[in-house]
């Protein structure tokens, strides 16, 4: 493969590409006023083509996808487009790729076009929690370079600017590049800029770069909101976004691994569920019509708990930055400052409490695992996965701190488990008369079995609000059918 | 000529022939349906329904059978239920009213009496279910699809089918009769019959998408739930707050007795005495309780059902190798679904917190009222009420219960408070939920 160092070598020939692009501005402008309303130039286009085109990459990969309700699983196959960003063979691809019930596995990443391509094996990196994208490892040999595109700090769009884009063609063109224009349709500020494009864009265009009216590359494109950005509010929109490379920077600088999501940055945690201070909500309580953050629950045992914050409190100065949260999105706003302010640190709070201004102190704790962090244990014994039970997954369910154990996430087809009628969302709390509260427990106790070979097992459930038992018979005869997976 | 009177002859003999056994087999289901069809009744009742937030009215057509000269009527509670007024057409094709005397939701049973002083109705003879075999023959009457007078054959496929209810929710007193014979919409709440013309069941459900697989409530369980509406308006079980499952669940042990405890009800008598999920029962008052296939669970419920109120039972236990013996204090079970009402001003319904939706929701405590729907462009709606919000307080006040709501929201309507305040759980989570009740010139338009 060779390697266009074109993005890097930019800046030391900038007097020469500005000398071009001049000549061609020139150039078109004498052709007449009828591309007036051209935003990109002919030129313009090649240019960013020649200098992105090399970085775009295309990540084959199989899926096995669970049914949740049956526990029934099936395989297919499944291509994304890919931006490669390090010289390394990182490569930025579409979020869709790893969310509940899927998982992706045999990923490889094609790079290179005309005759030049060329496969590579690669790994998926742990998804982040705060953006719709996923990251893929190259394994390429030692030393071997990739061409990768490079994101300008700090580069912008404007409402109503052009925006360049690049995505891959299908299957049957190749996976060519091609050019597709697009204009900004509106700015989101809250809680981080987001770009909204105007027109809809096919799937095959996500995690293409964007590049501006000056050249520079802003971001790449994106569909869905993550949850952290209103995504349960705004789940599978369909607009086309552009991420501007602020967000997800530090995950090219220090990329996530295989099964931690944060390594770039710790994300603090207050522990409260709460909703905008409405000018109504501010009128019934008698409360200035500022906004704010009106406590609504407090997660037990979280830093909120044990600061003598109260539910119904209004948060309105929080480590020195004023509140004003009215609407929904303004609270995403807040739980982003929370969580970037840092684990560990003490910050001032200031709320109102029936009315008067109270003081506090409080640590900020480290946020959580969330269930899709959650660790998982495949027994290959039972044919079950299991995972542990998150905080979130806690709320979510309605599970009281009493109820300790693993939760069934995946269920084999014919398996064991199967037959006995177990299937994801089955609490799992003892096994052949042994407690298990935790994945290292459950592991424990399936290790024993797997020793002793009983012909059944009694395993203690809660399903939803009540309990019971499912009796296993595990195939003995059968075990170690497990397959290789990568 | 000989030979064509020899084939008369032999034509005569072989209808003859035919002629002894169909009209025999005609003949007992025509006998069999004449006993029971004068008392067949079709139903029509008003029921009060709440979807989407609103109280509505609709007319349902279902079957019935008379059981007394006096006018009293049988049917399913999921017919009649919920109605206040019922209109019946008897065989006679003679139009009267009926009121609800009871009903009893857990074997979907309601008995009507039609409102006159006539004491010279035809009734049913209701039979047993008990000696019911699979083959048998057996006639399903009622208004399939509306079709009044309608019958239909065809045998037991299965005298004791145990229809099951999702994972450790079951509360099934009885199995089912399954049957062949043709069962539609409408054939709800008739009777099924056999050839001595007696009433061995009442025809309830139909598997969806199936040919032929209907059920019918065995008319033993169904005589007890009779007398016991006739006696006290209701059925009246007993409730420890025991779930069971059966022993295969839990080992393929043959010689194993007893029924599994699945789960114990928190705050249930069975709980404050300790007895844990795991636990083997093995007789209640003496009386064995084995159950080992999921047939068998139903008489144990029902054991468990007859114990009576207040009246301390011995439960006979085994945990692991350990024999217990204990007393509870069997309290009345409460109906799954308590009183609905709609709060048209703010445009949502909500029900009482029974004991069984409290736990559902999985919440400890039997406070406020539970959502049960909200209505599309109402104040309720537009402060993003939801469906499964349990409402607690009302500004300051706490709900205690449908009435106290009732009360609350019904001052707050009639002084035309501008803001009211709505504490509620939804889930894990508490929320602030804000009414904003419009003045006069703010009023939406309806459309």
């Amino acid at each position: 493969m060779t390697l266009p160092h074109t993005f890097r070598r930019s800046r030391t020939i900038n007097a020469h590409r500005w000398a071009l692009l001049g000549i061609v501005f020139c150039a078109s402008w004498l052709v007449g006023s009828a591309n007036a309303q051209e935003p990109f130039s002919p030129a313009f286009i090649q240019t960013q083509y020649q200098r992105y085109a090399p970085a775009m990459a295309v990540v084959f990969y199989s899926l096995e996808i669970t049914n949740p309700a049956t526990g029934e699983v099936a395989r297919r196959d499944g291509r994304a487009p890919g931006l490669l960003v390090s010289e390394s063979g990182l490569v930025i691809t579409h979020g869709h790729m790893q969310v509940e019930n899927m998982e992706p596995f045999n990923i490889r990443v094609q790079v290179g076009r005309e005759g030049n391509e060329k496969e590579y094996p690669a790994k998926l990196l742990k998804k982040p929690d705060d953006i719709n994208l996923c990251f893929v490892q190259i394994q390429a040999s030692e030393g071997e370079k990739f061409p990768h595109a490079v994101f300008q700090p700090g580069a912008t769009l404007e409402l109503g600017e052009p925006v360049l884009i690049l995505t891959v063609l299908g299957e049957t063109l190749d996976y060519t590049p091609s050019v597709m224009i697009r204009r900004v349709g509106a700015i989101l500020d809250k809680p981080r800029t987001t770009y909204c494009l105007d027109e809809p864009l096919g799937l095959g265009a996500v995690a293409g770069p964007a590049i501006n009216r000056k050249g520079q590359l802003v971001g790449v494109v994106g569909f869905d909101l993550s949850p952290q950005e209103g995504g349960e509010l705004y789940v599978r929109s369909g607009h086309p976004l552009v991420y501007q490379s602020d967000l997800f920077r530090a995950y090219i600088d220090n990329p996530p691994s295989e099964s931690q999501p944060r390594d770039a940055r710790q994300a603090a945690w207050l522990g409260i569920i709460n909703q905008p201070l409405t000018d109504d909500l501010a009128e019934y309580w008698g409360l200035p019509k500022n906004g704010g953050i009106v406590v609504s629950s407090i997660v037990p045992g979280s830093p909120a708990s044990q600061s003598g914050l109260q539910r119904g409190d209004v948060i309105v100065e929080f480590n020195g930055i004023p509140i004003k949260a009215l609407q929904n999105r303004e609270m995403l706003a807040f739980t982003k400052l929370v969580r970037e302010t840092g684990p560990g640190k003490t910050v001032p709070i200031t709320v109102l409490r029936k009315g008067q201004p109270v003081h506090l102190e409080i640590t900020l704790g480290e946020r959580p695992k969330t269930a899709r962090d959650a660790e998982e244990y495949e027994d290959t014994i039972f044919g079950l996965t299991v995972r542990e039970i998150t905080t979130d997954l806690r709320m979510r369910v309605n599970l009281s701190e009493d109820v300790q154990g693993v939760i069934v996430s995946r269920v084999r087809n014919g398996s064991a488990a199967q037959i006995a009628g177990m299937r994801p969302g089955v609490i799992i709390m003892s096994v052949g008369g042994l407690p298990v509260k935790n994945l290292t427990e459950y592991e424990d106790a399936v290790t024993r079995i797997a020793r002793q070979k009983p012909p059944e097992v009694s395993v203690f459930c809660r399903v939803g609000a009540r309990t019971g038992f499912f009796r296993i018979r595990p195939r003995w005869e059968a075990d170690s059918m497990e397959t290789e997976r990568q | 000529m000989k030979q064509v009177a020899f084939l008369i002859s032999v034509a005569v003999v072989l209808s003859s022939g035919c002629a002894t056994l169909a009209p025999s087999q005609d003949a007992a289901v025509i006998r069999a349906k004449e006993k029971v069809a004068p008392a067949l009744v079709h139903i029509r009742p008003v029921k009060e329904v709440f979807t989407e937030g609103k109280r509505e009215e609709v007319l349902v057509i279902g079957s019935g059978f008379i059981i007394s000269p006096d006018g009293y009527v049988v049917t399913n509670e999921h017919v009649a239920g919920s109605s206040r007024v019922v209109n019946c057409v008897l065989y006679t094709k003679e139009e009267m009213e009926a009121e609800v005397v009871g009903v009893d939701r857990y074997t979907d049973i309601a008995v009507l009496k039609l409102k006159t002083d006539r004491r010279d109705f035809p009734s049913v003879k209701l039979g047993s279910s008990s000696s019911l075999r699979a083959g048998e023959t057996v006639l399903a009457l009622g208004s399939p699809h509306g079709l009044a007078r309608s019958v239909s054959k065809g045998i037991v496929s299965v005298p004791d089918r145990y229809l099951s209810t999702p994972d450790f929710m079951d509360i099934n007193y009885n199995n089912w009769i399954q049957t062949d014979a043709a069962i539609n919409p409408g054939n709800s709440g008739g009777p099924l019959v056999n050839l001595r013309g007696e009433v061995v069941g009442i025809n309830a459900r139909r598997l969806g998408g199936a040919e032929n697989v209907g059920f019918a409530i065995p008319i033993d369980v169904a005589k007890e739930v009779i007398q016991s509406i006739l006696k006290n308006g209701r059925m009246i079980r007993g409730w420890i707050g025991l779930s069971f499952q059966e022993l295969s669940r839990k080992t393929g042990d043959v010689k194993q007795e007893g029924v599994v405890v699945a789960d114990v009800e928190p705050l249930s008598p069975a709980a404050e005495v300790g007895i844990r999920p795991g636990d083997i029962l093995l007789s209640v008052n003496g009386k064995p309780t084995t159950a080992r296939f999921i047939e068998d669970l139903p008489v144990i419920n029902k054991l468990i059902a007859d114990l009576p109120i207040d009246q301390p039972a011995t439960l006979h236990l085994l945990r692991g190798d350990q024999a217990l013996d204990v007393e509870v204090k069997p309290e009345e079970r409460s109906d799954v679904v308590g009183k609905e009402v709609e709060f048209p001003e703010w445009g949502f319904t909500a029900t009482e917190l029974t004991p069984e939706l409290a736990r559902r929701a999985q919440i400890s405590s039997r406070q406020g009222v539970l959502v049960s729907g909200i209505q599309v462009g109402g104040l309720a709606a537009a402060a993003e009420l939801g469906r499964g919000d349990i409402i607690l307080k009302v500004d300051d006040a706490e709900v205690t219960d449908l009435e106290t709501f009732s009360k609350l929201y019904r001052e707050r309507v009639d002084s035309k408070k501008r803001l009211v305040l709505l504490d509620i759980r939804r889930g894990a989570l508490m929320r602030y939920i804000l009414i904003k009740q419009e003045t006069e010139s703010t009023n939406g338009q309806e459309p």
